[in-house]
């Protein structure tokens, strides 16, 4: 049965572990490149859809994991397919309202008051995927799992919080450059991810985000 | 904590999700449990013993305690 549902679980061919790292390849190469100056501004806002677009096929064939009750270390559940599925719209608003962002940042003569309420819908999307993590941790039955969860969202703010405390007093020493304040939430994410490696060498389980 | 729950779980011939199925948890939760990787909570120790039809100190012991 396990192997079916590996099969069933693949989008395109391959696994949510897959599309994971290669989410992870994308974020890492968005901030070695945004860091090293090579992209900026529009470029950079844009570029960042890619792992967004990526956590898509990463989200389907997690999905499709958790319904054929995979034996991955992937625990299956109606609150794990709600979070996903609350993902997904979060996902899909944040690149509508980029793309917006973009729009109005290019365009030429616009008022300040319209670039403030394009800069907002993408901000509100991100807090979207925080309502669905908080969301999961109330709502997710299997009390292994909810630890599991609320462990790794713990590693991800320490490990946010401390690279952001220590970043900002080194800019002001100029030591490094300036950092725009969406990449802590980035970070956070990222450190999701370093949350559920602990999980598993822990307790055998990555958890549920 | 130890625990006798792979043991009990074979005499009976359940898979770990034919056990997590009658304890509405995950497959990893039963393995972190069976391993002793994870300690459940007082519920969910209630919950286990009500399944193997045993009392809660039947199936965990205290670290070093005789089985």
């Amino acid at each position: 049965m396990s192997e079916n549902a590996d099969k069933s679980a693949a989008v395109m061919g391959r696994s949510p572990a897959f599309w994971g790292a290669l989410m992870g390849v994308s974020y890492a190469a968005l901030g070695g490149l945004a860091m090293a100056g090579a992209i900026e501004g529009t470029a950079l806002l844009i570029l960042m859809l890619v792992p967004m677009v990526i956590m898509v096929p990463l989200i389907k064939s997690a999905n499709r994991r958790v319904d054929a009750g995979g034996n991955a270390c992937f625990a299956k559940g109606e609150a794990q397919k709600r979070y996903l599925k609350r993902v997904a719209i979060s996902t899909s608003i944040y690149m509508l309202a980029m793309a917006g962002l973009v729009f109005t940042e290019n365009a030429e003569g616009i008022a300040d008051t319209w670039r403030i309420l394009a800069a907002i819908p993408p901000g509100l999307a991100i807090i979207g995927v925080f309502w669905a993590i908080g969301r999961l941790i109330v709502e997710e039955q299997d009390e292994f799992i909810r630890m599991l969860v609320v462990r790794q969202s713990l590693i991800a703010t320490a490990i946010t919080l401390s690279i952001a405390s220590v970043w900002g007093f080194l800019e002001i020493a100029d030591a490094v450059p300036h950092a725009d304040a969406y990449w802590w939430a980035v970070l956070w994410f990222a450190g999701l991810g370093i949350g559920a490696v602990s999980n598993r060498m822990k307790y055998g389980a990555w958890g549920a985000v | 904590m130890n625990n006798r729950l792979k043991v009990l779980r074979a005499e009976r011939d359940w898979s770990q999700q034919d056990l997590g199925d009658k304890l509405g948890v995950s497959r990893q939760s039963v393995n972190a449990i069976e391993k002793g990787r994870y300690d459940p909570s007082l519920p969910l120790a209630f919950k286990i013993a009500d399944v193997f039809g045993l009392a809660i100190e039947e199936i965990f012991q205290r670290e070093g305690a005789e089985q």
